[in-house]
């Protein structure tokens, strides 16, 4: 038993070890203002939220094996409640105080329609921008997994709901602003702090609720709950027969996925001063699964920093003038490479050097020889 | 007094194949029932319609008092049925002691769970599990890594983790050395009586060592019922196992 108990000690520690990776780079997060204008705050502040995003589908994807290929219709959504109440804040040029925003004076709208009333109070609207996406994300992880839908059917069912909602957006351009989605708007003020989308404040703003929202992921996947989850993600089946409601357990996973991503959507709204339908787009949609593949999708912290670089770099190329024509050729490239390589991502291989580190044996050799009858003996030696 | 587990009547049809007939069975509680048979008797069959895996298309399943064949899989664990499957199925990914921490399941709701942290109280106990089928040292091994024979003794120690009143084994002993089978013969000796099990078995040794009643099918019914010596010198037995060199060489 005592080399068991130095395993034991050597979990332990991983354990420690990943808290205290998170919370350095939680802390260098909200060290960055100290070197970084104004102009690169928003633009980290815009990753830091797309870091978000990524790391909402880790959760479900990376350890439920819930593939949401739909994980930004939570994020529009929330995007589109912050919109809604601080278009409600500016003051229209048309119509003064209190008239109605102004895409539905161009539109014809007599009236402000009933859904916008709420969106007057900004309580309101903060708790819809999670409520909404988690409760679409409920009622869609009812259906799918009561019905036991897995696999690439999930992937295409949550797809197929996030062009629905696109759509509808983009359909009722009186209601929504459509194509254009929603612009000018006013500066969030919670508590009488205003959120001006290129000041440090908001850029701390977005840090905390990365932070909190890390943290509390974390925590859950580190709860039992968490386990079982792994354990779906590896055989679902068997899970069952130990007496857990797989679909109740599937479902609480992708609402608090979508929860998460609703929170990202808000901040992106701030961050960006607009909303769009492109927010809920298949574009960006899809853009959150290569993230996460390339930063690890079963490792939180990595899906949100693969979340990082890749947007960073896809940023940074896209601008510079060498690769003004090739930059989507060396994205694609850097995919191909770490899909091949790195399987696991980023994440993947830091792992394997923390392997090394903390195992100092590689985890296969870890296990002495199969000793069903010799364990006896060896104590006693 | 009324057995443990009863099934009455029970069919299943698999595109009107008819897998399982009509078939009767009664274990009482604490004892230890062989199910035997030809290949393709419904052995299988009976321990899926049992824990819900398949629905039977007539007849009644009841443990206890409680009918079983309306519930879902996990209302009938919850109700007390483990599960042992014929493929060895344990979760790869995990380690084993992650293993036998999904299935030590005293609370499966999903908000109680998540906000219990995986505490070292409780794993004393499944620490303990491990030793007793000898994977003590593996605890922290990927279950993926075990070989067959310890992936076989991991999942009988996640049907201990679990605890069921009723478990139910599909050939625990297949791919097991001769020695890790008297071990297994043990091991259920020792279950007899605190919990009803049901073994489906091909090895007569094996059913020797630990055997009371054994119940043997053919062609989805009860064919015969007793004990060893009994069930080998049964005519009708005999006949159904024709072919494939008798029941010895089952």
């Amino acid at each position: 038993m005592i080399g068991n108990s130095k395993a034991n000690r050597a979990v332990n520690r991983r354990a420690v070890a990943q808290v205290a990776v998170y919370a350095v780079v939680c802390a260098g997060i909200f060290l960055l203002p100290l070197w970084l204008n104004d102009f690169m705050l928003n633009k980290v502040a815009r990753y830091l939220v797309l870091g978000m995003l990524a790391m909402a589908l880790s959760l479900s994807w990376g350890y439920a094996g819930i593939l949401n290929l739909g994980q930004a219709m939570s994020f529009g959504l929330g995007s589109y409640c912050m919109a809604m109440t601080l278009k409600l804040r500016t003051v229209p040029v048309h119509t003064g105080p209190e008239g109605l925003p102004d895409f539905m004076v161009w539109n014809n709208v007599p009236a402000l329609p009933w859904f916008w009333w709420p969106f007057h109070s900004t309580a309101v609207a903060l708790a819809a921008g999670v409520l909404v996406p988690a409760g679409l994300a409920m009622l869609l992880g009812w259906f799918m997994f009561r019905g036991r839908v897995t696999g690439v059917y999930t992937a295409i069912i949550t797809l197929a709901a996030m062009v629905v909602v696109n759509l509808l957006i983009i359909d009722q351009q009186r209601y929504t602003g459509g194509f254009n989605g929603i612009t000018d708007l006013a500066q969030l003020t919670i508590l009488g702090v205003e959120f001006d989308a290129y000041a440090s404040t908001t850029y701390y703003l977005v840090a905390s609720c990365l932070t909190a929202a890390l943290f509390i992921a974390l925590a859950f996947t580190r709860s039992k709950a968490g386990l079982i989850l792994q354990a779906i993600r590896d055989h679902e089946e068997r899970v069952r027969y130990f007496g857990y409601d797989v679909a109740h357990y599937k479902i609480a996973a992708m609402t608090v996925s979508a929860a998460i991503a609703g929170v990202a959507g808000m901040l992106y709204t701030v961050v960006m001063e607009f909303a769009s339908p492109t927010f809920l787009g298949v574009q960006l949609s899809l853009s959150v699964v290569i993230w996460c593949a390339v930063g690890g999708r079963s490792s939180l912290l990595g899906a949100m920093l693969g979340a990082m670089l890749v947007a960073g770099m896809q940023g940074m190329l896209s601008e510079s003038e060498t690769f003004l024509e090739t930059w989507t050729l060396v994205m694609g490239a850097m995919f191909v490479l770490v899909v091949l390589f790195l399987p696991k991502g980023l994440a993947g291989l830091v792992h394997m050097l923390a392997d090394r580190l903390f195992d100092r044996r590689p985890r296969v050799a870890l296990a002495p020889p199969p000793a069903v009858a010799g364990t006896g003996e060896r104590e006693a030696a | 007094m009324t057995p443990h587990l009863e099934l009455r009547d029970v069919s299943v049809s698999f595109n009107g194949f008819l897998a399982v007939a009509g078939l009767n069975l009664a274990v009482r509680r604490g004892e230890l029932r062989c199910l035997i048979g030809p290949n393709g008797a419904g052995k299988t069959t009976a321990l899926d319609l049992v824990c819900g895996k398949v629905r039977p298309v007539a007849g009644s399943i009841l443990l206890g008092t409680k009918r079983l064949d309306r519930l879902e899989e996990h209302e009938i664990a919850r109700a007390g049925v483990g599960r042992k499957f014929q493929v060895p199925s344990v979760f790869k990914d995990l380690s084993v002691r992650e293993n036998l921490e999904v299935a030590y399941c005293k609370t499966t709701g999903v908000l109680r769970n998540a906000l219990r942290f995986r505490r070292r109280a409780e794993s004393d106990g499944l620490e303990k599990l491990a030793s007793l089928v000898g994977l003590e040292d593996q605890l922290h091994r990927q279950a993926g890594y075990l070989s067959h024979g310890q992936t076989q003794w991991l999942e009988i120690a996640l049907l201990l983790a679990q605890n069921s009143e009723l478990i139910l084994m599909d050939e625990p002993t297949a791919g097991m050395t001769v020695q890790e089978t008297l071990k297994t013969a043990e091991l259920f000796n020792r279950l007899k009586g605190r919990h009803t099990l049901v073994v489906v078995e091909h090895d007569m040794g094996f059913i020797k060592e630990i055997g009371d009643v054994i119940s043997v099918m053919h062609q989805g019914r009860l064919l015969a019922e007793g004990t060893v010596r009994e069930i080998e010198q049964h005519a009708e037995v005999r006949r159904a196992y024709l072919g494939t060199g008798g029941i010895g060489h089952a």
